[in-house]
């Protein structure tokens, strides 16, 4: 368990696809002596970086799945976790980004703020989660700190103050200059694990005196001291340290470091600013909802002596059984100690307490509030809360995207028949956004999720770890159904085939819900339908909203209200009620003018400016519409919203338009009304099908 | 929903002699920093968008994201004041007329908009009718840079308006009594508008209308917050 609060930091690492962040990670793990050789995320070894535990993360050389891992740097305990970078597995940032009290946010030096990295920042400001930055390939032809400092700042509207200056850059690139310390720092020892520091090149000197002056210009505004001691030339390096920190806490600064991870470089100053800048769990404030006081929110304390609250933010299945990561908010957790999952008040006891080490796990016996720990063999969902049965408190849940793509699969042999089923099983249980359904039409098992890399690297990953064989249908978009304009329905369900009948009428009307959630409204007076049906009813309308009428996708933005009715004292039931409400629904839907909605992707593609113009021509050709495109320097950033239904293949497309000089990222933005034409094919092939 | 053009700012031009800037043609708005420069530009923009006409919004200084944000806040307002039922709807609609082009780390010339411009034409039948040019810095750019635009204006056939930044400690004021940073440059600009904030209110001046000798008496109150015109 750790000891002091104070010296723990969960602290994710987060960027843009191959900013180097494994590689960083990979770094940190040699310098904090978890690991005993550096092996590249594509290196010729064949090993493969340690955070990337699964056989596909070594061979695609990105992260998939987060990996959790633990380390100690200079009496701090540090919890890592390892975030992918592709937009695609976006729900493992969101999910590391709650339980984090931290992050190191990971930039290119010569690619600088990409799309990735503002989808990543919007995610961090979402959970409020303090940075440090780490200007990563210095070393690089093309690398350029300063530009990337200004990016942060205008692209991203950070305060970015650079804590340190490069000496040299590209292949010159040899140290850095410390703005606290005022030294130079060299890494020295085949992986740069020995940190040497020496006095300030002569020809940097001018710029290092301006440079710190702009640092403690802005730290300053963070401490009364500090402003004195700048005045009275009395500035010390704890003095600095206290301010950076309550501006980085605060989230009103993000102190930016440089290096070069892959050669060894700046690693281990990225390591202290963790342990001064970033918060220790104690300083996070952090809530949950009090099941038993109407969802009340509720501050937790972070005291390892109170009431255990605990999240589980993270699965993995492995050949042993189900591991959970969780987090310990409040409380501790003890092997042999009994849980209460709040979703459905089942006890679990505690075998094994591990901390986790990508995919090794080490096994403790106890472990305190803030710390992020793993269960062996509970049986949980991703989100599930965990308590000691003193209190019934639930995290608030973490945010979780609607799956906007489908794709059919079927086993090729009976062997993989079986197997998805298990698959599909670990998968749901792992990942909330990847859903699988049976389509009652064709008897086809249909995946869901957030992009077509992301179903793609499920299909590959039923095939590796399951054995199962799958072939795959063409990817559909994940359309819904909405109504326009308000309805009114007066259905009665009468039933009578020999013994009880079945009788229950439900009058109201349904009208679009600008919120575009359900909502039920019950404003039967009188006892005309008895309270006790009325739940009935509402399940009745939700059942129907699963497939609408129009093209068979779910229904969205419908508020139902129910007031008037009849029931008959024998006759009625909840069935005859629910029959009602279902019947209710088809009367009035079709007459409630429904639209078909479908998706819409707000899509950045950054390119060279030369190229600009045939970006958003490939954009407008996909029904696009282009929002804005902003120049920097030789770059051109296009961004766009776009109907999911157009971008399949858009990947090849912008390779081949650009010499593959080009890269986008997409994310679900809203649900918008499809073209008549469109609508008319989608209604085609409803009718083909059925 | 109450019509925009009734609040506009734009109103301003309601007894100038063209009513209007007119395509080919350069017009700016004056204001000292924080009178609400960037927020009245805006609003003429919508003034533009309101009449369902394409509008290119140029920024030197923030990202699209900034940009946006200011038409969110302002449009915010509008709907506040027109009692618009339809928000959501209106904006999108709105929202279709307008491009944000971004050119940031002084990476803006002529010869890029032109190329831009040319684009948006081209490649997405994109026909603007105004450009809002927002950021440039008057004593700057020079002449030339204005000389360009008038160019652009011309050869794509739209309208200009700019914001420029005026300082109470210079005082300069040309005989045809247009003030800094404008006051070697008003041969360039069809309109000039100042935005003033005094003790009264925030009001909206008429300059220059054109080649008009007599500039019509002119002047429009406006909200504070929303500087839209106060009916």
């Amino acid at each position: 368990m750790v000891d002091d609060i104070q010296y723990l930091r969960n602290i994710g690492i987060s960027a843009h696809i191959d900013s180097g962040k494994t590689t960083l990670t990979e770094r940190i793990l040699y310098y904090t002596k978890r690991i005993f050789a550096v092996h590249e995320v594509k290196g010729k070894d064949g090993v493969g970086a340690k955070m990337d535990s699964m056989d596909l993360e070594k061979e695609r050389g990105i992260t998939i799945s987060s990996a959790a891992t633990y380390c100690e740097w200079k009496g701090h305990k540090i919890n890592i976790i390892d975030t992918p970078g592709h937009v695609d597995f976006t729900i493992e940032v969101e999910r590391s980004l709650k339980v984090l009290d931290g992050a190191i946010l990971v930039l290119c030096a010569v690619g600088g703020v990409q799309s990735q990295s503002i989808t990543v920042d919007r995610q961090m400001n979402r959970y409020k989660v303090p940075r440090v930055a780490f200007v990563n390939k210095c070393d690089r032809a093309g690398a350029n700190p300063y530009r990337v400092l200004d990016q942060l700042r205008q692209r991203l509207n950070h305060n970015a103050i650079l804590m340190q200056i490069p000496i040299g850059l590209e292949g010159s690139f040899s140290g850095v200059i410390d703005l606290v310390s005022m030294k130079a720092i060299y890494f020295e020892g085949a992986f740069g694990e020995e940190v040497k520091t020496g006095e300030i090149p002569s020809p940097l000197l001018h710029e290092t005196v301006a440079k710190r002056e702009e640092m403690l210009d802005a730290a300053s505004m963070f401490s009364d001291e500090l402003m004195q001691a700048i005045l009275d030339d009395s500035v010390t390096e704890e003095l600095i340290h206290k301010a950076v920190r309550k501006g980085t806490i605060s989230r009103q600064i993000t102190p930016v470091f440089i290096g070069s991870a892959y050669k060894n470089m700046g690693v281990q100053p990225v390591l202290d600013a963790v342990t001064h800048y970033l918060p220790s769990p104690a300083e996070v404030e952090n809530s949950a909802l009090d099941m038993d006081n109407g969802e009340k929110m509720v501050s937790l304390s972070s005291d390892p002596d109170d009431p255990l609250v605990a999240l589980a933010f993270k699965l993995e299945v492995t050949k042993y059984g189900q591991l959970s990561y969780l987090r310990i908010y409040q409380g501790a957790i003890a092997r042999g100690d009994n849980l209460v999952n709040t979703r459905d008040r089942k006890k679990i006891k505690v075998g094994r307490l591990l901390r986790m080490h990508a995919d090794e796990m080490e096994d403790i016996s106890r472990a305190g509030a803030g710390d992020i720990v793993a269960l062996f063999g509970v049986n949980c969902f991703s989100g599930d809360t965990f308590t000691d049965g003193r209190l019934n408190y639930s995290m608030s849940s973490i945010f979780v995207p609607e799956p906007v793509i489908s794709l059919s699969i079927s086993p090729k042999d009976n062997r993989s028949d079986t197997n998805v089923a298990k698959a599909l099983k670990r998968f749901i249980r792992e990942d909330p956004t990847f859903q699988s359904r049976v389509d009652e039409e064709s008897g086809q098992t249909i995946i869901s999720g957030m992009g077509e890399l992301h179903l793609e690297i499920y299909v590959e990953r039923m095939k590796r770890e399951f054995g199962a064989e799958v072939e795959t249908g063409i990817p559909q978009v994940a359309y819904r159904e909405t109504i326009s304009q308000r309805t009114e329905f007066n259905y009665t369900h009468k039933k009578q085939t020999g013994g009880a009948g079945q009788y229950g009428r439900v009058a109201g009307f349904m009208e679009p819900s600008e919120e575009g959630v359900y909502e039920f409204i019950n404003q039967v007076k009188g006892g005309v339908i008895p309270t006790e049906f009325i739940p009935t009813i509402d399940k009745g309308f939700r059942s129907c909203l699963k497939k609408g009428l129009v093209i068979g996708f779910p229904v969205l933005g419908m508020r139902i209200t129910v007031n008037d009715g009849q029931h008959h004292v024998v006759d009625s039931s909840e069935r005859a009620f629910f029959q009602a409400a279902v019947g209710a629904f088809k009367q009035a839907y079709l007459k409630a003018k429904p639209l078909i909605l479908e998706p819409i992707m707000r899509v950045s593609v950054e390119c060279p400016s030369e190229f600009q113009g045939s970006v958003m021509s490939s954009i407008n050709q996909r029904r696009g519409l282009i929002m804005s495109s902003a120049e920097d320097g030789v770059f051109a950033t296009v961004e766009a919203e776009v109907p999911l239904a157009e971008m399949f293949g858009y990947a090849t497309t912008l390779r081949s338009l650009t010499q593959g000089k080009a890269e986008f990222t997409m994310e679900f933005s809203r649900y918008s009304k499809v073209p008549e034409s469109l609508a008319e094919e989608l209604k085609l092939r409803r009718r083909e099908r059925s | 929903m109450k019509d925009f053009l009734k609040v506009s700012p734009l109103r301003i031009l309601e007894r100038s002699t063209h009513k209007e800037l007119g395509k080919g043609n350069l017009g700016v708005l004056m204001a000292r920093a924080g009178v609400g420069k960037t927020s009245c530009l805006i609003n003429i923009a919508f003034d533009r968008l309101f009449r369902e006409e394409k509008l290119v919004h140029i920024s030197l200084k923030d990202t699209p994201e900034k940009v946006t944000s200011h038409y969110h806040v302002i449009f915010y307002y509008i709907g506040k004041v027109l009692d618009m039922e339809n928000e959501y709807e209106v904006r999108a609609l709105l929202d279709r007329n307008r491009i944000i082009l971004a050119y940031l780390k002084e990476s803006f010339d002529l010869n890029r908009l032109r190329k831009n411009l040319k684009n948006l034409v081209e490649e997405i039948d994109f026909i603007p009718y105004t450009l809002i040019v927002d950021g440039v810095d008057f004593p700057e750019a020079g002449r030339d840079m204005f000389e360009g635009f008038r160019g652009i204006a011309k050869e794509f056939d739209l309208e200009v308006w700019f914001s420029a930044l005026s300082h109470r400690h210079i005082t300069e004021v040309n005989e045809r009594g247009i003030p800094f940073p404008c006051n070697n440059l008003d041969d360039l600009f069809s309109l000039i508008i100042q935005l003033d904030s005094t003790q009264s209110g925030v009001f909206l001046r008429l300059l220059k209308d054109h080649d008009s000798e007599r500039i019509p008496d002119a002047m429009v109150r406006l909200d504070p917050n929303s500087f839209l015109a106060m009916e």
